[in-house]
């Protein structure tokens, strides 16, 4: 176990990486649902667990989130956090609400476009192998989901998030967007883009 | 005013109408240490089955085998007894399938540890709200009500201020 520390050049280096692949994961959004869609400029920071955590919110409020493991040459996982009325509004779309099992699955398909489009441009520019496996939808407490998906893999003093917020133009919603890599994962996507 | 305890640390209090909290437990354990006569509690965030072999672990509360230990110390040292102490565990939930081929999730094996922690240290489990895939909020009145709440659900009491309920 080391603890990991990066330099604001390669923080930077992976706030581009996290621009880049959150607009062709917006454009993606875009398209699915027929509105425009913004993104913010992506957050990347590495802290404590529970500085992550609160980077998304407190820990005990209710969130719609959506995993999408990523396995490969990069271990990773992207998790959309997506509040109640946001999650009404985004299934709204489709006539469905969250709370029934197409709601949900509509859930999962949007965290599926999202992670696969994002995974999709950061492999093809850092060369590397990564795959998406099929989505896992839960409601929950913002703490439980974020510490279980950041401990599944075992010790992590430092997580790495790379935040972007996504905002649907005419439907008032927004949500929080967060690629999650493992530890050794991130000196390699490091590696890839000279940086590290 | 309630008592925070963040991941990775325990918070312990003899002190009346204190409140321990361990707030939106996933895959980790909230342990509770309550010794309900002399009205002294600790609660522990704990993260992690076992600490690493190798080096120092900065950070004892986070592992089961150093956190339980550690929190014993603590409430003794705050005038609990160590026969009349009751453990009650809440949290180690599985909410979603994550890092296959390593057996059992990390929730469950949260929990195995510290049971035999306790075990080892010869506290009994008196209560516990444990696995399925919820996240928890554990409440730890120091008179003795433990309470947790499963997200988006009741509140359940796991543990009363009433100790005719125990004799």
């Amino acid at each position: 176990m080391s603890t990991p520390s990066y330099s604001e050049l390669q923080l930077d280096g992976l706030r581009e990486l996290a621009n880049i692949g959150s607009g062709t994961a917006a454009a993606a959004l875009s398209q699915l649902l027929g509105h425009p869609v913004d993104i913010s400029v992506p957050m990347a920071a590495a802290m404590p667990l529970d500085e992550a955590i609160a980077v998304a919110g407190a820990p005990d409020e209710q969130r719609y989130g959506i995993l999408v493991p990523i396995v490969g040459d990069l271990e990773a996982a992207v998790v959309l956090l997506i509040g109640e009325d946001d999650a009404r509004s985004l299934t709204g779309v489709f006539g469905l609400t969250p709370e029934d099992e197409h709601g949900r699955s509509a859930l999962g398909e949007i965290g599926n476009i999202l992670g696969t489009s994002y995974i999709n441009v950061l492999a093809q520019m850092c060369g590397m192998e990564m795959e998406p496996e099929p989505p896992q939808v839960v409601s929950d407490m913002l703490g439980a989901i974020l510490a279980s998906v950041l401990l599944a893999r075992g010790d992590v003093d430092i997580a790495l998030v790379l935040d972007s917020a996504l905002q649907v133009e005419g439907r008032p919603c927004s949500l929080s967007f967060l690629l999650l890599p493992a530890p050794g994962g991130v000196d390699d996507l490091l590696g890839r883009i000279g940086l590290a | 005013m309630d008592q925070l305890a963040r991941m990775g640390e325990w918070v312990v209090s003899a002190e009346p109408g204190a409140v321990l909290t361990c707030i939106g437990l996933g895959s980790c354990i909230g342990l509770a240490l309550v010794d309900r006569r002399a009205a002294v509690a600790g609660l522990a965030h704990v993260m992690l089955p076992s600490s690493p072999r190798s080096g120092d672990a900065p950070q004892p509360g986070k592992y089961a085998d150093l956190a339980v230990p550690a929190l014993l110390a603590a409430v003794l040292e705050h005038g609990a007894a160590r026969h009349r102490l009751e453990a009650v565990l809440v949290g180690g939930a599985q909410m979603f399938r994550l890092g296959a081929g390593s057996g059992a999730d990390i929730g469950a094996r949260n929990e195995a540890a510290v049971r035999a922690e306790l075990q080892r240290e010869r506290v009994a489990v008196a209560a516990a709200a444990t696995g399925g895939d919820k996240g928890r909020t554990v409440k730890v009145h120091v008179a003795g009500d433990v309470l947790s709440r499963e997200a988006a659900g009741d509140t359940m009491r796991l543990l009363g201020a009433d100790l005719e309920l125990v004799a």
